[in-house]
């Protein structure tokens, strides 16, 4: 599957790549402690063409306040960093989730966690793509009447 | 130019694929959120912080090289030698602009050759050495006679530049923090931009994360094991009398009546000043009506100030302290802990009961504001008492047991983002207005890593009938004081 999409940038319309993230435990739900096992690719693009590409676990709020973000694990790849030559090849990846915090729905915060993979492509754009997990079991909230 | 994508999820093949949305160069902004090109905010903020740079810079050479180089050598350069004062006087300075400078006619030897100057300081030249007080310059004079020997500095460089007064002038140096404050915060700002330039928001986490590792002293297990769980040493180096640990107050009212303190202060002060102004006027036979008219509204309003700090000082102090006790601390979902209530002082309650509480608290940037919201989003009752007495030298004590719900969300500390638990005490006494009193707990995520299965399929929600863990009888635990 490729996408041709509209580039503002340049004002044409461009083959951007596609990024797909796989997680091995087909659940969406993991544990604190939990080894999170996946793996990444990217297509649809000339390899040459892919500057660095970096894969963070990471967590963030959404919601009213401003946006909080922590990254639990990062993994940074450039063609000429000693790592794998072909960025666009399979990678494998496995991290041990942390403790806290848990994936939460509120009423004013929502955190969320992912697996965000960010491809810096040479014309200068960067393209993300994320794959959302939920750690731990924490309910939705819902708001008290004092 | 980040591009954010929607990720489109194939159901077979469990994978994510990216389809583009567009790009904006400039965007509407809340908070931390912009949706905009970074990299024009990157350089415009580069630009910004360069100004600074420049500014600084430019202003530090000038202060440099007009005051602060020539003082330094004339105290580490000059070569000392001996002069005759020949004549002193307080003169104008020769570039025609105003006010007054102390001039002293010296002649000294220098380079094998005799020479005769007008001078005083370094400064003598410039601007800044006149004054447009002449006693003060007079002063400078004073100490010279004509005739008579004293020591003299001339610039080895050049000896016709020759002074008879040495030393720093402390404002010229301290106006260096000016120039020196620009330069930091514009270099400092560029050396900032500069790191992030470029890089994404998750390396820059990453990056900014390493930095704790190196702190030897943030090693509790909450820093360690439980990433962003807020660290409870200040809640548990208090021991109780009866469990383990004295539970510390979050107290506003001390804030509360500083400020209103201030405030009436400050107004008060105010409406004394007129009022000693409108008075004045009235005995010297010139009695300004208006004045006084214009004085009543804020005398009442001061009036009123006043009394309202008395009320909330009494209120503060008239009310006996409470105290909470818990049996552990950390607390964790799923567990029983015991709570041990002790309000004091000789009051006729009302109404005494306690919650278990938590709150998300959301900060973010509204324009130039930063506003803060609470939400409660769980509230049980623990205890609950009506229409009872403290006497005189009692302390009323109640020993309750709280379970932590077990699918409780855990305290969460982000920068703009808070989970907040906490046991709230609210009382009313006769003769008294309501009270309130907070006391904040830390819950740690749940051990077992999840939630109740007959919890999953509802939300939290408050309690409807109040818990009771412990119905021992009014006094029947409590301790004399």
């Amino acid at each position: 599957m490729k996408t041709l999409v509209h580039n503002h940038a340049v004002g044409r319309f461009m083959r951007e790549p596609l990024c797909s993230i796989v997680l091995d435990k087909s659940q969406r739900i993991h544990q604190p402690g939990e080894m999170l096992r996946g793996e990444y690719q990217i297509d649809a693009v000339d390899p040459a063409d892919i500057l660095a590409v970096e894969l963070s676990v990471l967590w963030y709020t959404e919601g009213k306040g401003d946006e909080d973000l922590a990254v639990h694990y990062f993994e940074r790849h450039t063609p000429d960093d000693g790592g794998p030559p072909m960025l666009h090849e399979l990678h494998r990846f496995e991290v041990v989730l942390p403790n806290s915090p848990l994936s939460y729905e509120g009423v004013l915060i929502k955190l969320r966690w992912c697996v965000r993979l960010r491809v810096f492509l040479r014309q200068g754009k960067d393209v993300i793509a994320e794959r959302d997990f939920q750690l731990g079991e924490v309910p939705y909230a819902r708001p008290v009447k004092t | 130019m980040a591009n954010r994508w929607f990720v489109l999820e194939s159901p077979l093949l469990e994978a994510s694929f990216v389809a583009g949305r567009s790009f904006r160069m400039y965007g509407k902004k809340r908070g931390n959120r912009r949706t905009g090109s970074k990299a024009l905010a990157s350089v415009g903020e580069a630009v910004v912080f360069a100004f600074f740079f420049v500014l600084g810079t430019g202003f530090m050479v000038l202060l440099v090289r007009m005051p602060v180089l020539p003082e330094w050598r004339v105290n580490h350069d000059f070569v000392e030698t001996t002069g005759v004062v020949e004549r002193v006087q307080v003169s104008q300075p020769t570039d025609g602009s105003q006010g007054y400078r102390a001039a002293v006619l010296i002649q000294y030897n220098a380079g094998g050759k005799t020479r005769r100057h007008w001078t005083y300081d370094i400064s003598f030249d410039t601007a800044w050495a006149s004054s447009s007080d002449r006693q003060s310059q007079q002063a400078l004079i004073d100490r010279f006679v004509p005739g008579k020997a004293y020591p003299v500095w001339y610039d080895p460089r050049d000896p016709d530049t020759v002074v008879v007064a040495r030393g720093y002038s402390g404002w010229l140096w301290s106006l260096l923090l000016l120039p020196a404050s620009f330069i930091v915060i514009g270099g400092g700002g560029l050396i900032y931009a500069g790191l992030q330039w470029g890089k994404s928001a998750e390396r820059l986490a990453a990056q900014a994360q390493l930095a704790p590792r190196f702190e030897q002293f943030d090693d509790s297990a909450a820093a360690k094991d439980f990433p962003n769980v807020p660290r409870d040493a200040n809640l548990t180096n208090s021991p109780g009398t009866r469990l383990k640990y004295r539970l510390p107050i979050i107290t506003t009212n001390g804030w509360r009546l500083a400020a209103l303190t201030l405030l009436a202060l400050v107004w008060n002060g105010i409406v004394v000043a007129l009022l000693v102004m409108a008075v004045r006027r009235a005995i010297s036979g010139r009695p300004d009506v208006w004045l006084f008219v214009f004085v009543v509204p804020f005398l009442a309003g001061g009036l009123g100030l006043i009394y309202f700090l008395v009320r909330q000082a009494v209120i503060a102090s008239g009310v006996g302290p409470t105290q909470l006790e818990v049996s552990d601390h950390p607390l964790f979902p799923g567990r029983h802990y015991d709570l041990l209530l002790s309000q004091i002082g000789r009051l006729t309650m009302k109404s005494l009961a306690v919650d278990l509480v938590c709150e998300e608290q959301a900060t973010f940037r509204q324009g130039t504001d930063t506003r803060t919201h609470t939400c409660r989003v769980y509230q049980k009752r623990i205890f609950d008492r009506q229409a009872f007495d403290i006497p005189q030298g009692l302390a009323f004590q109640q020993q309750c047991r709280v379970e932590i719900p077990p699918e409780a969300m855990h305290s969460l500390q982000a920068d703009h983002n808070l989970v907040q638990w906490k046991f709230v005490v609210r009382g009313e006494a006769g003769g008294w207005p309501p009270f309130e009193r907070s006391f904040p707990i830390v819950v740690y995520p749940n051990p077992a890593g999840g939630r109740r299965p007959e919890a999953i399929s509802k939300p939290w929600r408050q309690e409807e009938s109040p818990h009771f863990s412990h119905k021992a009888p009014l006094n029947g635990d409590s301790l004399r004081l």
